[in-house]
């Protein structure tokens, strides 16, 4: 069925390429018009305007290399990142001289810095480890960081006390620095076992265990009766409705947690039929589960459109204080994270599918992979090692002690120790191959709780991010 | 048969030193860590939020488990000095051999050696001392500085470069120890506490975390305390004044904000908060006598008790201070302790008449008496008392911690970027009799970059050479011209 769908879409690769490059054109042309009646014309928000319409078409060419395997959407691609960086990096440094510290004292100041390390990294991968595909794992991400940020309030927030120091901006640079080399040796990992010819059924199964976690995490906010619990938000003030210091009001929104439930299950369906094979020994449930991951998808990217509309328009009841109250998706970045996190991987699911032995040969061999994936990590444990020293020496001039046992501090911890571990393996033990990649994966996952599940599922000290 | 004690010791031993116990136990650390995270733990979380969130049952069963607050148990404590014996045990174990390495570099490889190295060639050669003076001079060309070796059967050459290399390791697991004994230390033998002043006032106990009192050496005053805000009332700054005085002189002064305290004796003193009192400091009035004379209002201030004379006759006292006022059946009662509703009763005493006069701002009907006060007063300014909330600090293990830190990132820096590397250069025979220059190398990390280096050497050892031979070729050439 895969095969049949690309020969029906043999689009032309120029043609791709001056559509994008036409769109982008149009796109920058109107907002220029728009843009040159009010004020001045380099301001951030038009900046970042200008790297969305750059990302998004780098995103496009990285997309329909992954459709149609036309090489030279690469190239143009490449060159569309170039410019979002150069238009991220305006804005950057805008942001930078309007607040008067670095990018790093709210969730959008972070979004802004993730977003611009994303493309420098892609950029990066592309000419020093002639990864060029990586494109499509990153664009897209960063054009969801970008738009994220759209939804954010935007003003220039100043700092706290605590937050007050050098010290601030040496800890988060090594922190985001340190995550993104993670999450570059999590990529490489991933193709280094589709190199090393890892089933494609496995990377099925893979998937939909991650999109059922994201969907089991979303889904503690089920609310009795069918409800989805998400936080209230003040729209005058715009910050989210405290009941009393440190207490969020929580708001209920109606039949949007059966939604994610039957959702769950439909991302469930592909691993379920996947064992369903394993069991029965009949590679016919694979097919249907490769349907069912395509269905899935659909009902993912329903959910998602649902789950926006509701929360940008409705007042909803509490269970916690009387009258209604509005929410926004602000008020709510973990979960619009988690769906569109799960309709990314699953798209990338669909990807390598229909076009792995494309990507087979775009890729290095597994063998340099693996060395890269190690000098990668090589790189991030020094990183993550300053950073945690970083932080602990900050602590010690701001709060009186270098050590808390704050969650973030553990985990941050033990994701030190998980890739103490994998080097250990790797030196120690001789560790190649499969096993040093899975243990790259779960050093990610460990980096990725650490940072999301952390501040989403438990409570602490580090509220600033 | 029963095993003998030096049989048992070195069992233990053996199982101390293996990296299978160290796996083990750093996956029970981060076990325990993780549930240290996910179950609320006691310091941290009010009493009241650990009876709602558990049940009765399961709370006493954290509690006693010691899961409520799993980092300070004795378990937790042995278990990461435990990590620390096993790291020691793996190190000390394996020390030896790696000292040896280290200390007694293999400057002559034997024909064994020389067989079984996986980096190495084998150029051909015509004389021998022009072969090691060509690759003399290729290998310092690239940086090294080769030694001349004396064998028996003639000379060869060693050149190395970073031997520390071998050492990294242990640099950074003895950081590591390092910084688990700063830990140990402090928490054996630190303390942290904290310690409210107001302006003017000095003290020299601080409640430690523990709920003990802890008596200081010496006292701390402070002199003065503020805040400053951003426009829409976050706020940006927290200062103190503060001194030390010991054995009654003053010995320090500093002014500190937050992420800069001040550090006196070991101990340190953090700007932490800042807040209301909810008491008075003050109030600004300006007084007006109530029968017209010309004379100017004064200007007073007033201290909650203090009374200040107006004229001659005439004095005033702060009586009374409500933060919240509010009025039920002909009585004035406090509502809050918040500055929502303030009024203020001063007595107003004339001495000729030594009549005195409840004089109410604001004026509250019924029960102020300020028509009868020869006085009109009129408030201009309320300032509340501040407090300085400082976070008292004395970690003697800190310094092992920052030493250990720095260790770590040299031997971090060692291990990942600096390279051992070894050549060797023998003139050796081969099995047709034929001359040869024996090249070989080995480094300890990042072999690919090093292949490459190694091929970059053997062209630079023949193109040292191939001069000679075509020196050789000439002199053959004109030779044979000049014939």
């Amino acid at each position: 069925m895969a095969r049949a769908r690309a020969e029906q879409q043999p689009a032309t690769g120029t043609t791709l390429i001056v559509m994008v490059g036409l769109s982008i054109a149009f796109l920058l042309f109107m907002a220029f018009l728009n843009v040159v009646k009010s004020g001045p014309v380099l301001n951030e928000a038009n900046l970042l305007y200008a790297a969305l319409i750059f990302y998004a078409g780098a995103g496009a060419l990285y997309l329909g290399f992954g459709v149609t395997a036309t090489e030279s959407y690469i190239k143009f691609a490449s060159l569309a990142t170039w410019a979002g960086l150069l238009a991220n990096t305006g804005a950057v440094v805008h942001r930078w001289y309007e607040a008067g510290h670095p990018p790093f004292a709210s969730l959008y100041e972070m979004l802004l810095s993730f977003v611009w390390t994303l493309a420098a990294l892609t950029l990066v991968a592309e000419k020093r480890y002639g990864v060029k595909v990586i494109g499509t794992v990153t664009m897209p991400v960063a054009i969801v960081g970008v738009v994220l940020m759209q939804l954010l309030r935007s003003d220039v927030k100043p700092l706290v006390p605590a937050l007050q120091s050098t010290w601030l901006h040496v800890h988060v640079t090594l922190a985001m620095l340190a995550y993104a080399a993670c999450a570059l040796s999590f990529a490489l990992a991933m193709m280094f076992l589709i190199q090393d010819k890892m089933k494609t059924e496995t990377f099925l199964a893979g998937t939909s265990l991650f999109t059922v976690g994201l969907y089991a995490a979303i889904l503690t906010r089920f609310e009795k009766w069918g409800g989805l619990s998400v936080i209230a938000w003040d729209a005058e003030n715009k910050s989210e409705v405290f009941l009393s210091r440190g207490v969020r009001l929580f708001v209920t929104i109606p039949d949007l947690g059966w939604m994610m439930l039957v959702v769950l299950a439909a991302v469930a369906a592909p691993l379920v039929l996947y064992l369903a094979a394993r069991l029965k020994k009949d590679e016919g449930f694979l097919a249907t589960a490769n349907r069912a991951v395509f269905v899935s998808i659909l009902l993912q990217t329903l959910a998602l459109v649902f789950f926006v509309l509701r929360a940008r328009d409705g007042q909803y009841p509490s269970l916690d204080a009387d009258g209604l109250y509005p929410t926004t998706l602000a008020a709510s970045p973990f979960i619009l994270t988690g769906l569109v996190t799960a309709i990314f991987a699953s798209l990338l699911y669909l990807l390598l599918l229909w076009r792995r032995e494309d990507l087979e040969k775009l890729l290095p061999d597994s063998e340099a992979l693996d060395r890269i994936t190690y000098k990668t990590i090589c790189i991030a444990f020094p990183l993550l090692t300053l950073m945690i020293a970083a932080g602990a020496y900050w602590a010690n001039r701001a709060w009186g002690s270098y050590w808390n046992w704050d969650p973030k501090e553990t985990w941050a911890a033990i994701t030190w120790l998980v890739y103490a571990g994998y080097l250990h393996m790797r030196i120690t033990r001789g560790w190649r191959g499969r096993r040093a990649a899975y243990f790259a994966i779960l050093g990610f996952a460990v980096v990725m709780f650490t940072f999301f599940g952390v501040t989403y599922l438990l409570p602490g000290l580090h509220a600033y991010a | 048969m029963a095993l003998s004690f030096r049989e048992i010791s070195r069992n233990i031993w053996q199982t101390l030193s293996s990296i299978k116990t160290g796996v083990v136990l750093i996956i029970m650390v981060v076990i325990l860590s993780a549930a240290g995270t996910v179950i609320l733990q006691r310091p941290m979380t009010d009493a009241e939020d650990m009876q709602r969130a558990y049940s009765p049952q399961m709370l006493r069963i954290l509690d006693a488990t010691g899961l409520t607050d799993v980092f300070h148990t004795r378990w937790f404590v042995s278990l990461l000095i435990l990590v620390s014996i096993s790291i020691i045990a793996a190190s000390v174990q394996r020390f030896p051999n790696a000292w040896r390495y280290y200390a007694r570099p293999y400057k002559s490889p034997d024909e064994t050696f020389r067989r079984i190295l996986a980096t190495k060639a084998q150029i051909p050669i015509t004389d021998e001392e022009r072969a090691l003076s060509a690759a003399d001079r290729a290998l310092e060309e690239l940086g090294f500085r080769p030694e001349r070796i004396v064998r028996r059967e003639g000379f060869s050459l060693f050149a190395e470069r970073h031997r520390i290399s071998e050492m990294a390791v242990y640099i950074v697991h003895t950081s590591l120890l390092l910084i688990f004994l700063g830990g140990i230390v402090d928490a054996l033998y630190g303390w942290r506490g904290f310690l409210m002043l107001t302006p003017g006032t000095e003290s020299a106990q601080v409640s430690v975390r523990n709920g003990t009192i802890r008596t200081l050496p010496f006292s701390i005053r402070c002199d003065g305390t503020g805040e400053e805000t951003y426009s829409d009332g976050t706020p940006k700054r927290w200062w103190s004044k503060l001194a030390i005085v010991e054995n009654g002189r003053e010995v320090t002064r500093k002014e500190i904000v937050v992420n800069d305290p001040l550090v006196h004796a070991g101990i340190r003193f953090y700007q932490a908060s800042y807040g209301s009192t909810g008491k008075l400091d003050h109030v600004l009035l300006t007084a007006t006598p109530s029968t017209g004379t010309t004379r100017q209002p004064q200007e007073i201030s007033l201290a909650p008790g203090q009374t200040v004379t107006l004229d001659s006759d005439t004095s005033v006292e702060l009586a009374e201070f409500i933060p919240d006022y509010v009025v039920q059946d002909g009585h004035v009662y406090a509502r809050s302790r918040e500055v929502v509703n303030p009024a203020v009763r001063m007595v107003v005493t004339s001495r000729k008449t030594s009549r005195s006069v409840n004089f109410w701002l604001p004026e509250i009907p019924g029960i102020a008496e300020n028509a009868a006060s020869p006085y009109v007063f009129k408030p201009k300014d309320l300032k509340m008392g501040y407090y300085t909330g400082l976070q008292v600090s004395h970690e003697p293990g800190q310094w092992a911690v920052w030493s250990g830190v720095i260790l770590m990132g040299l031997g971090l820096t060692c291990v990942f970027y600096i390279v051992h590397i070894r050549l060797w250069v023998v003139p050796v025979l081969d099995e047709s009799g034929q001359m040869m220059l024996w090249v070989g190398g080995t480094a300890n990390r990042n072999r690919d970059a090093f292949e490459q280096k190694f091929r970059k050497l053997i062209g630079r050892v023949q193109s040292e050479l191939q001069p000679q031979e075509t020196e050789a070729f000439e002199e053959q050439s004109t030779l044979f011209a000049g014939k």
